[in-house]
């Protein structure tokens, strides 16, 4: 194994057991500063490292790859992936990513800028391996030796020397998932150039060529969505008794008695969740509903096949999955005859459907695409909503969704709605287009298989668990006091519920998350009871 | 007369093959959107990041975007490279050198010609006229402050790489080669210099290009005209052509936020886009065509 000081991009080719493995991590801030406050990291199990790809640093993402056993298939795998490169690289079979790309692998002056600006590098005490470049590094040396005439004729003097094994190339796949794809690293690329694009690209040449992409992903994400409608599995049928369900909820919570409309034809609004939505976190589309009853909006769910799921995992290792998604949700709302789909609290919904899907098809294909945030706004100011700031007199701090703020550049409506329904609001440091990734990003939120988990909760998650705890290190060991973590999106939130479990925070110090239209009805002047359950507890 | 041809030649190439590189860029087809806030275009709003999306049913309302802004935040990189200043500091002083010196050298450059243009017209620099005594001192400070700054510049990034572990480890022979070869360039003019301090070698050189006559040179400026001549044609086709790449990555990628409304450019090019068929495709299961489904008896 070797040491991150001496890992150099040339070793990911070493015929060694695993490559190397996380050594000291970032500190964290108190009172998560004392030993024993957050759980050890443990050791792969030896039979993971037989059937999978164990050999990186441990950690197993890639959960469909299995290690190929005899030298045909060894070979097999370098040629499909090197007919996987050769596709990434052509204009023909990649012309969505193709100028992106050439200038990230073409120009990078390797100046580390990204290093400090990636939340896992940072995370993992600045281990070698998770430097944004050591990445990119291994396929731009790759592409040299195997597509280019300067690195044919002269080889490692130009930077063409990694060897292309199966090992490397499943460990290259791992790799790849590394990254949240959050962008923040070409943020601040003095060159304009993408890390992230590098990792997706990787990606792509496992699921479109060699047919690898992590179950939750795909198995369980994009295909079971082109299924049964939900990539959490929920059929029609289950998804109207869920809006049952919520009426009777709502009922119960608010005394009011709201009927959700659904496929209701010729809406002005189609308003779309993450399904994931009803299934953990029901209290959000719950208040979506109260809202827009409440603002006396026109507006219906669909309950057509993908209407009622917004998620397309797809945009984050397949262009053809995210496409046959994305394409769907737009025929969905073309056929209710809305005009407009405003998406719920999910930041990546919000980048397939507004940006990725918004150059995949002509616009007469298209029905125009809102975030849920400027008509909040717009309710919260108008005066449409009743609203009593004081009922939220707790901390809150604010985590901003790499999806919809760094990509989309929604920075201020959230901002203004928080302020204007909380009496105690504090950014994290830093925010807005700046902010870190919640560490769920990319799908590493849903990806639990073997100790994958372990990755996100001590490396990926752990810049936002210090973000949070320095947001409330006012009151953080006063366990009497309630503090919120507004996460206004799925994965994000999903992320966050799992920091907070991992490391005891709600249990120890009454840390709480959730999303944002929860707090705007928990302020309504009308509600008798506390919205927020947390509060109801108490 | 070698060495003047030489002189036309790189420099032509430098030129051609840099717009030729950019050509390449601007010929490939239109990717899907990349937008990466803030984008200094959005009016009002890219001093924070923010977007025409915080704005309540944005395709309705008339786009406003701001060349000014835009301009001004690309002067901020281009001058000073900004990124670099903000995000790394130690850094960003010895490339800000040698990124200045070579930009104070293409004004040197401009003030050799336009001191061999003064020359031509009868007007000699040690005539004592204003305008000769100007020309010959701003030509002076830019040619030596530009040599001096590039070749700080270039020496110290070949310090750091080879000395800075993290630098050392990512860095190839061919990175080291090309800033040791603009050291070594800088190095010889800084030579010649020693014994022209008023650079009038090099107003000879442009007197020589703009009447196409023979350039008379010492052995040492002979080797720095053929290696400066090398390197203007090596450049573009190395990645020190980032200043086309930047371009691009910034304006192409990074600020091209134009949404695909009707009637709009982006969608005119989808259009368009999806009459081709590509002739190849992936190979995974899912990229294959389903296979026709069997009649059910």
């Amino acid at each position: 194994m070797i040491n991150s000081k001496d890992l150099k991009v040339q070793d990911i080719s070493k015929p060694v057991k695993q490559l190397t493995k996380l050594e000291k991590l970032m500190d964290l801030p108190a009172p998560y500063d004392k030993p024993g406050m957050e759980p050890e990291l443990t050791e792969p199990k030896e039979d993971w490292a037989e059937k999978y790809c164990a050999s990186l640093d441990g950690y197993i993402g890639l959960d469909t790859f299995e290690t190929p056993k005899t030298k045909e298939e060894q070979d097999e795998l370098v040629k499909k992936f090197l007919s996987g490169l050769e596709k990434m690289l052509s204009e023909e079979t990649n012309r969505g990513i193709i100028q992106p790309l050439m200038l990230s692998l073409d120009y990078c002056g390797k100046c580390h800028t990204c290093s400090e600006a990636c939340h896992i590098y940072e995370a993992s005490g600045g281990h070698e391996l998770y430097r944004p470049i050591f990445r990119s590094e291994i396929l731009r040396r790759i592409i040299k030796k195997y597509f280019t005439t300067s690195g044919k004729l002269f080889g490692s003097l130009v930077g063409a020397d990694i060897d292309l094994t199966w090992e490397t190339i499943a460990r290259l796949g791992e790799l790849s998932y590394r990254c949240n794809l959050c962008r923040r690293c070409a943020q601040t690329c003095p060159l304009g150039l993408d890390n992230a694009v590098i990792a997706k690209e990787i990606r792509k040449i496992f699921s479109q060529e060699m047919g690898i992409a992590p179950k939750p992903l795909h198995e369980k994400g994009t295909q079971l969505q082109l299924k049964t409608g939900s990539s959490t599995g929920i059929t029609k049928p289950a998804f109207l008794d869920i809006i049952e369900f919520l009426e009777e909820d709502i009922e119960e919570k608010t005394g009011m008695s709201i009927k959700i409309p659904i496929d209701k034809k010729g809406a002005d609004i189609l308003l779309t969740h993450n399904a994931g939505e009803f299934m953990a976190w029901p209290e959000n589309p719950i208040a979506f509903a109260i809202l827009f009853e409440k603002a006396g909006l026109d507006w219906t769910l669909s309950s057509d096949l993908l209407g009622y799921d917004n998620v397309n995992y797809g945009i984050w290792y397949d262009d053809a999955q995210a496409k046959k998604i994305a394409l769907q949700q737009f025929k969905v709302a073309k056929d209710l005859g809305v005009n407009r789909i405003i998406v719920g609290e999910c930041g990546h919904a919000h980048k397939s459907v507004a940006l990725v899907a918004d150059r995949m098809t002509s616009s007469d294909n298209k029905i125009p695409v809102e975030s849920f945030l400027p008509i909040l706004e717009e309710m919260v100011k108008s005066g449409k909503l009743k609203l009593d700031p004081s009922k939220n007199n707790f901390p809150v701090t604010l985590h901003d969704p790499c999806n919809y703020v760094r990509q989309m550049g929604i920075v201020n409506p959230q901002r203004e709605i928080i302020k204007a329904v909380c009496t105690n609001f504090r950014e994290m440091t830093p925010h807005g287009v700046d902010n870190y990734c919640c560490g769920g990003g990319s799908g590493f939120a849903i990806m639990n298989s073997m100790n994958f988990g372990e990755f996100r909760n001590k490396v990926t998650t752990r810049k936002k668990f210090e973000q949070i705890l320095n947001a409330f290190q006012d009151t953080i060991e006063d366990p009497a006091v309630p503090k919120y973590v507004c996460a206004p999106c799925s994965n994000c939130k999903g992320a966050i519920r799992d920091i907070l479990e991992y490391y005891e925070v709600t249990h120890k110090y009454n840390v709480h998350y959730g999303g944002l239209v929860e707090l705007v009805v928990n302020a309504l002047v009308d509600l008798e009871k506390p919205f927020l359950e947390f509060l109801d507890e108490e | 007369m070698f060495l003047l041809i030489l002189s036309y030649v790189s420099l032509l190439a430098f030129i051609g093959l840099s717009i030729y590189k950019a050509i390449q860029y601007g010929k490939m087809p239109m990717h899907g959107r990349l937008d990466l806030y803030p984008v200094p275009k959005e009016k009002g709003k890219g001093h924070y990041g923010g977007s025409y999306y915080e704005v309540l049913e944005w395709w309705k309302k008339p786009r406003e975007t701001s060349l000014f802004e835009e301009i001004v935040d690309m002067l901020k990189e281009v001058l000073f490279i900004k990124k670099l200043f903000d995000n790394q500091r130690p850094l960003w002083w010895i490339s800000y050198s040698l990124h200045l010196g070579i930009y104070i050298l293409f004004v040197w450059t401009a003030l050799l010609f336009v001191g061999a243009l003064t020359e031509l017209a009868g007007i000699t620099m040690g005539s004592g006229h204003w305008w000769a005594v100007v020309v010959y001192h701003l030509t002076f400070i830019t040619g030596l402050v530009g040599a001096l700054m590039v070749a700080f510049g270039a020496g110290a990034l070949l310090i750091k790489r080879q000395f800075v572990d993290y630098f050392k480890k990512y860095t190839t022979l061919q990175e080291y080669f090309n800033l040791a070869f603009i050291l070594v360039v800088a190095v010889t003019g800084l030579m010649v210099w020693v014994s022209d301090p008023g650079f009038n070698y090099g107003r000879h050189i442009a007197m020589s290009m703009l009447t196409f006559s023979p350039i008379e040179a010492s052995a040492v400026l002979s080797l720095h005209i053929i290696l400066l001549g090398i390197l203007l044609i090596y450049i573009p086709l190395t990645k020190m052509s980032h200043y086309v790449g930047k371009y691009f990555s910034f304006h192409k990628v990074l600020w091209d936020n134009d949404p695909n409304v009707p009637g709009s450019e982006v969608d005119k090019i989808i259009k368009e886009a999806q009459i081709a068929k590509p002739k190849n495709n992936w190979s995974a299961p899912h990229y294959q065509p389903e296979p026709p489904k069997t009649q059910e008896m």
